[in-house]
């Protein structure tokens, strides 16, 4: 009889530490992964606390794995455990959206990848806005490109809801637009591409479109309050 | 016979039998709870891939060690984290043997060799490689079972899809 060599379970190594998770590498039943972990706070009344933190955590998985059943990919997510308040998922081996725009900035523009991946995140977030799915937090750093197929994959959808009311797509939009035009301005205009893309593949894309344009005259908070 | 290491040195031995056909008596003694030794079997037609099984030999131990099993024992609680849903009762009938079963997954935790001999005499079948599994597994049957709808496989193997499903069951 066989046995698989790698163990499970193994060492856990910190590579991110966030103000709400902090984000580990580990190993799952013989396959690379990483351990996202929501460490409670201190601050908060600790009845208070538990329950937040259980609710996100369970709200995080719900909306990853909704959004794969719109056809959008997203790191497998491999468990959840409730009483650690950790997620387990899929390590996705590639780089950030970040990264890659970022290299396009000092070494030049590849024409044809940039137009590929804004075609792929147009897609993407108009697969989601029409599920019904707001991602909350889409920056670049939210989007790697695996590096086997060249498939954009969402994470972290710690912020994420669901919802379909115009004005809470527009503000995701928003939020992205504001994200390109502050760390990617040397790659040209990304954001146009992105909507074209989100044209063919959003039904509701003409509310969400109007809805957007206010939203850029006024601001990410609609009310002026907190 | 393969064994995988899950997790704090526990490990789950699996074998995997088509042509099986004493289904019945083994569901019968199983019933009776006098199968000896305790062992898990599993609807072949629904496991495209051996890693969904292990997420929920995963689960299945994570909850044995904090005393929390939903159901009676550790090895029908395997069955019941692999059907991914929360219908006790509906996931030993779908993902668990029938009367009529003739392609079946043997598993079992922590079984030494001796153990693993004494569980492939208990079935009248033969055993054939896990590589097997992705060509016989029934994928219909799985699709709706999973509810897995036609673009998330545009994104995602079979395997992943159920593995996701095992895992996000209880966040539901």
């Amino acid at each position: 009889m066989e046995v698989d060599a790698d163990a499970g379970g193994g060492s856990l190594v910190l590579l991110k530490q966030g103000a709400e998770a902090r984000v580990f590498e580990s190993n799952f039943v013989g396959r690379r992964c990483i351990v996202k972990e929501r460490f409670s706070k201190k601050y908060r009344h600790p009845s208070l606390d538990s329950k937040l933190t259980s609710k996100r955590l369970n709200a995080e998985a719900r909306c990853m794995t909704k959004a794969r059943r719109l056809g959008v990919a997203t790191p497998v997510l491999y468990g959840v455990d409730p009483v650690l308040h950790t997620l387990t998922f899929e390590y996705v081996d590639g780089p950030s959206v970040k990264d890659v725009f970022l290299e396009f900035g000092s070494h030049g523009v590849v024409e044809e990848r940039l137009d590929d991946i804004a075609a792929q995140i147009g897609d993407a977030i108009g697969k989601l806005h029409d599920g019904g799915l707001v991602h909350g937090d889409l920056t670049t750093s939210n989007m790697l490109i695996r590096s086997s197929t060249n498939q954009l994959v969402l994470i972290d959808f710690g912020l994420s809801f669901t919802s379909t009311l115009p004005e809470d797509k527009a503000v995701d939009l928003y939020v992205l637009e504001r994200a390109l035009l502050s760390m990617h301005s040397s790659c040209g205009n990304v954001m146009d591409r992105i909507l074209a893309a989100y044209r063919k593949s959003s039904k509701q894309w003409s509310s969400t479109l109007n809805k957007l344009a206010q939203v850029r005259q006024r601001g990410r908070k609609r009310t002026m309050v907190g | 016979m393969k064994a995988f290491d899950i997790s704090n040195g526990d490990t789950l031995s699996v074998a995997l039998f088509t042509d099986v056909t004493n289904s019945k008596e083994l569901l019968d003694s199983m019933q009776a709870g006098t199968l000896e030794p305790e062992v898990a079997f599993l609807n072949a037609l629904l496991i495209p891939d051996i890693f969904p099984v292990l997420a929920a030999a995963h689960k299945t131990l994570l909850s044995n060690s904090r005393g929390s099993l939903t159901t009676r024992t550790l090895h029908s609680e395997l069955v019941y984290n692999y059907s991914g849903s929360k219908h006790i009762t509906e996931s030993l009938k779908r993902c668990g043997i029938s009367d009529s079963s003739t392609y079946v997954l043997a598993a079992r935790f922590n079984g030494s060799p001796d153990v693993m001999k004494a569980i492939a005499a208990l079935i009248s079948g033969k055993e054939i490689e896990l590589e097997e599994l992705e060509g016989k597994a029934n994928v219909a049957q799985i699709q709706k079972h999973y509810k897995i709808p036609g673009p998330e496989l545009g994104i995602s193997s079979l395997a992943d899809a159920i593995t996701c499903r095992i895992a996000a069951r209880d966040a539901l």
